[in-house]
């Protein structure tokens, strides 16, 4: 795995928590300091969402009963958030699962908190720290986090902790590399460390030779913007590949992908003079989904225009063929075409998960004219004894502007859908991105199309049909943040690299 | 008293956050008394530390069970709720 390298100077925290003073402050007081110092941290803080988990545990009933009753048995205030620290803690690592283990921090988090308001004494804070540092300390805690200044801060190194804690989240979505099992006791206070992540690794005052090679790597080693991997995660996105043909299938599940989001059929159409038959294309969709072993196969029936040639066809030349004859459109105008087609992909539906996917729709009566063909295939098929997935989804490309607007009436007939963004924001933005003088229009974060883009989301979210993105914008990190953000369920990629890094995650 | 049996299909089981908007879900109910049950244990849904503790998993059986003058609107919207995850 490809891990993230940081240099910088050691700055060690350390914490008072563990000499103070018994103090008279209350458990009241110190549940309302703790509850306006959490409520800061959800207004500042880039992840609000982890100080509302905070603020809902020191609001729990649970560890209000249970600092009570540790109260009523006699122990001071901060010795009974501590015991009750410990006995929720013991619930939680009772049930033995590596995830609600790691949530304990949360927990611990809070309790901290507490305790040092009862105890009269903070950490020595961040307010010192120098910039460019990389903080050292035997453990970190979400708060922590909202306290120093990520801005300057180069890496983060702890002895303590886990991938999966509210920390190594904060961090990867800041991008500051974070590294926890560390003996840190031969640290001190500015010496110069080399942060590896990927290998897990920090180096204390190294060489000059060592650092030069170091600063080499950091040069070459631009790697995936951890932000991506972290809006990818969160949202639980599936990654799956485009492809071509059946070497890219081949390529695309090598390295990971959870299928094929996007197979294209033009090769089979294009730049050559006789129509493939039924058979032949048969037998290339049976081999693509057989490659894609077990994993769902997205075939997308032919999108030929007037601006690609088809020798086959003898399409009439257009003025304008992106406003033209193109796609389902095309398709349906010829359905004895597009028959062999659709044959094809069901009988090869009989050997693998596939889902067909129609291009350029911009009317209900697309989908549903295409889906009475299908119906009329399955029955061909049927009466010749040939096998078929006979629950073959069949699914719509969101690339027009029109489609977007009817969204809602096509995700009650579709089984999924799949957004193509190179057309969409062409076609939202009225802007040919081949043509310089306009290409800066399109821009697939133009509101407008975020907003055609989120109308398509809501849209299948509330028939709860699948909706992805098979456009080239989804290798665009910013892109696919603000995708994941609205809700999509997943991000089909062209690039073999950029599925390996992100299916590793 | 009205309760409904479901299975968690949540990809991720119920982690914090969830289990932080569930407790929030249940409190918009004042008065009605909201519990989880699995084969094993009973909690309070209105307490995030309970609701984790329970370490629902993906495909864990559930029982919801509300009990006063909102139980059947507090058992709609857990239900659908937890079937959204």
């Amino acid at each position: 795995m490809k891990g993230t390298l940081a240099i910088g100077k050691a700055w060690i925290l350390h914490r008072g928590g563990e000499t103070g003073q018994p103090s008279e402050r209350t458990l009241d007081e110190a549940f309302e300091y703790e509850t306006s110092r959490l409520s800061a941290f959800i207004q500042d803080s880039p992840s609000p969402e982890v100080f509302s988990a905070h603020l809902e545990i020191l609001e729990d009933p649970l560890l209000r009963d249970s600092i009570q009753r540790n109260v009523s048995e006699g122990l001071t205030p901060s010795e009974s958030v501590k015991a009750a620290e410990e006995e929720i803690s013991a619930i939680f690592n009772e049930t033995g699962d590596e995830y609600f283990k790691s949530r304990v921090d949360d927990l611990r988090d809070v309790c901290r908190g507490l305790v040092e308001y009862l105890d009269g004494v903070p950490d020595n804070s961040f307010e010192n720290l120098p910039k460019d540092a990389v903080v050292v300390a035997p453990e970190l805690f979400p708060s922590d986090m909202a306290e120093m200044d990520l801005g300057t801060v180069k890496a983060l190194v702890t002895r303590k902790g886990s991938p999966t804690s509210h920390v190594a989240i904060i961090a990867r979505g800041r991008g500051i590399p974070f590294v926890s099992g560390i003996d840190i006791d031969g640290i001190n206070t500015g010496d110069l460390l080399l942060v590896d992540t990927g290998k897990a690794e920090v180096k204390v005052n190294p060489s000059e030779i060592e650092e030069r090679a170091f600063r080499s790597r950091m040069a070459e080693d631009k790697g995936i913007p951890e932000g991506m991997i972290q809006a990818i995660r969160k949202h639980g996105v599936k990654i799956l590949g485009n492809a071509g043909s059946v070497k890219d299938v081949e390529e695309a599940i090598r390295s990971g992908a959870e299928g094929i989001g996007l197979f294209r059929t033009e090769f089979l159409f294009l730049c050559r003079d006789k129509l493939p038959s039924e058979e032949e294309q048969f037998s290339i969709y049976k081999e693509t989904v057989e490659a894609c072993q077990g994993r769902p196969l997205t075939i997308r029936t032919m999108d030929i225009g007037g601006d690609k040639p088809a020798p086959g066809l003898d399409l009439p030349k257009e003025d304008n063929p992106f406003l033209g004859m193109r796609g389902i459109r095309l398709s349906l105008n010829m359905p004895e075409i597009f028959k062999e087609q659709i044959r094809a992909i069901l009988r090869a539906s009989a050997h693998g998960k596939i889902r067909m996917m129609l291009p350029m729709v911009t009317r209900l009566e697309e989908l549903v004219q295409t889906k009475a063909l299908v119906e009329e295939c399955k029955a061909s098929l049927r009466s010749s004894g040939s096998l078929f997935d006979s629950d073959m989804e069949i699914g719509v490309m969101i690339e027009t502007p029109a489609a977007a607007l009817i969204s809602d009436r096509l995700a009650a007939e579709a089984g999924f859908f799949s957004i193509g963004t190179n057309d969409l924001t062409q076609y939202v933005m009225a802007a040919d991105r081949g043509n310089s003088s306009v290409s800066n229009l399109c821009n697939p974060l133009d509101k407008a199309v975020i907003r055609t883009v989120k109308m398509v989301v809501d849209a299948a979210k509330k028939e709860k049909i699948p909706v992805g993105v098979c456009g080239e914008a989804a290798s665009d990190p910013e892109v696919a943040n603000v995708l994941c953000d609205l809700g999509i369920d997943s991000l089909s990629l062209g690039s073999p690299t950029l599925i390996k890094e992100l299916s590793l995650h | 008293m009205t309760a409904k049996k479901l299975t968690i299909g949540a990809p991720d089981g119920l982690h914090a956050r969830p289990a932080g908007e569930l407790a929030k879900l249940v409190k918009s109910f004042p008065g009605t008394q909201v519990t989880i049950s699995t084969a094993v244990r009973t909690v309070n849904a209105s307490s995030i530390l309970s609701i984790i503790s329970l370490a629902l998993k993906k495909g864990t059986e559930v029982e919801i069970k509300a009990v006063g003058p909102d139980e059947d609107k507090a058992l709609t919207e857990v239900t659908r709720f937890l079937e959204s995850l």
